[in-house]
């Protein structure tokens, strides 16, 4: 861990246990299991740092990523809060066009 | 998919197809009561917006096209062990369906969440018993107080598969965490894909690691890193993953001088056996490898580009550009063509000999996305 420095309250969670032993407690999962227990960072990159390695094109990744909460910083949740989302657009290279934002509703 | 591939998508389909209508974005196949016919082979591919395509691979086409309840996602499929039901795990991770491929009925369904009070879903984990009878699935729930979620412990669920619609689990028992993929062998053991591969005992929920992965002491080497969600059902009854893993020049274990290799898992489903075998370097990254049927030492990856290497050779043998990425590759069952499914709306068929390209079949509706495409022979 000498090399990361923890900057949200996830990580420093995550280098608290570890000083306590107690990683079990916190560690991440390695696969996603809904948008909330996602870790990914955010932009993705590929094994390599660059952009390169990623699917081509990028539309024929887009569900691949968006169905399990891939990239949870990029497009909705479509497991719990925005699940139809992409409803009306099944082909992402075709749709991508009816894609749209989303935003929370205001709470009652 | 660009404006060439579409045309020459057009010109391959009208070439092998003359008297037929291509199937349109949108449009269900029109046969769905076809009963699938005994001896030949098939393959089940799911898509957005949330439906199951049959493909017969005698002629490349789609069969029928079985339209899914409630939603899509992830689209996992296991192919019963006679052949005639599809069970999917579908509806945003939280369900499963079994679908009768001669009819397209909805002959079994299960939510993941087992009351009001939780939310469960399970991570591409859905499989079946050797005899047909049993579905396993590792659900994870979260407790849903008035003011905050609770993480509960995960559970392998386990179904009857005559037990009908809104089926609840017969037996339940607690696992590990961050398990996924699962495969059954012969003699009834659950083979598990985690941190490391878990062997389960569904009668009575006891586990053990059959394979350590993350936790592996393979000496010259650093932990591997694995990525999949494809449980694919071989011809060959090997339950298999691709890996990743750091092999050190020396014992300073120095990751900044070691090679990363590319290798597979394999366990034997019918004998429990494994074998872990490295066969390339890192050069570019695979979603997954698929070892021939026909030659055990050659094996197919997939995602944006098709190779084939020879394992024991540690050699690439033959290569292929794609028109864009697929994720999964999977083999008929005499090894002699290469199925390459997931991301868009097309299945792309090679020679598994030569890798050129023998046609795309492009399916009605959209992206497969993560589904698992099975093929089998009725």
């Amino acid at each position: 861990m000498k090399h990361l420095k923890a900057l949200n309250q996830k990580a420093r969670l995550l280098d608290k246990a570890v000083a306590e032993d107690a990683v079990e407690e916190v560690v991440a999962m390695s696969t996603v299991a809904g948008c909330t227990a996602t870790v990914d960072p955010g932009w993705e990159v590929d094994a390599f740092g660059g952009v390169a390695g990623l699917c081509q094109p990028m539309e024929a990744d887009l569900y691949g990523c968006a169905d399990p909460c891939w990239w949870p910083a990029q497009v909705p949740d479509t497991i719990i809060s925005y699940p139809d989302w992409n409803k009306d657009a099944p082909a992402a290279d075709k749709d991508w066009r009816k894609l749209d934002s989303v935003f929370p509703k205001d709470a009652l | 998919m660009n404006i060439k591939t579409t045309l020459a998508l057009s010109v391959l389909l009208a070439a092998a197809a003359p008297a037929a209508r291509a199937v349109q974005p949108g449009e269900l196949a029109d046969n769905t009561a076809a009963p699938l016919i005994a001896g030949r082979e098939y393959m089940v591919a799911p898509n957005h917006p949330n439906q199951l395509n049959v493909l017969d691979l005698a002629d490349n086409k789609v069969l029928k096209t079985c339209a899914l309840p409630d939603a899509f996602g992830p689209g996992s499929v296991q192919i019963s062990p006679d052949r005639r039901t599809a069970y999917i795990l579908n509806n945003h991770f939280g369900g499963i369906y079994g679908i009768e491929l001669d009819t397209c009925k909805v002959t079994f369904s299960a939510r993941m969440s087992l009351d009001a009070e939780e939310r469960a879903i399970a991570v591409f984990s859905v499989a079946l018993s050797p005899d047909g009878k049993e579905i396993y699935t590792v659900q994870n729930p979260s407790k849903l107080h008035v003011d905050r979620y609770e993480v509960q412990a995960p559970r392998l669920a386990v179904y009857k598969t005559d037990a009908g619609l809104d089926a609840r689990p017969a037996r339940t028992f607690p696992v590990p965490r961050q398990l996924s993929l699962m495969q059954a062998a012969d003699d009834g053991a659950l083979y598990a894909l985690g941190p490391d591969v878990y062997k389960i005992d569904p009668e009575n929920g006891k586990y053990e690691v059959a394979v350590p992965l993350l936790n592996w002491k393979r000496p010259g080497y650093g932990a591997p890193d694995v990525l999949s969600a494809w449980a694919m059902q071989l011809s060959t009854r090997e339950f298999s993953a691709l890996y990743t893993a750091p092999k050190f020049k020396d014992g300073q274990q120095d990751l900044a001088s070691a090679d990363f290799v590319w290798g597979v898992l394999s366990i034997d489903l019918k004998t429990g056996k494994h074998e872990i075998a490295d066969f390339a370097p890192l050069t570019e990254i695979y979603f997954t490898g698929t070892r021939s049927p026909a030659n055990r030492s050659h094996i197919f990856t997939v995602l944006n580009g098709l190779r084939k290497y020879d394992i024991k050779a540690q050699k690439l043998l033959a290569s292929a550009s794609l028109e864009h990425a697929y994720y999964q590759v999977n083999l008929n069952r005499d090894g002699s063509r290469v199925y390459l499914s997931g991301t868009l709306q097309d299945v792309a068929v090679y020679d598994a000999a030569t890798l050129e390209k023998i046609a795309n079949i492009r399916l009605p509706g959209g992206d497969m996305s993560l589904s698992t495409a099975q093929i089998f022979v009725r």
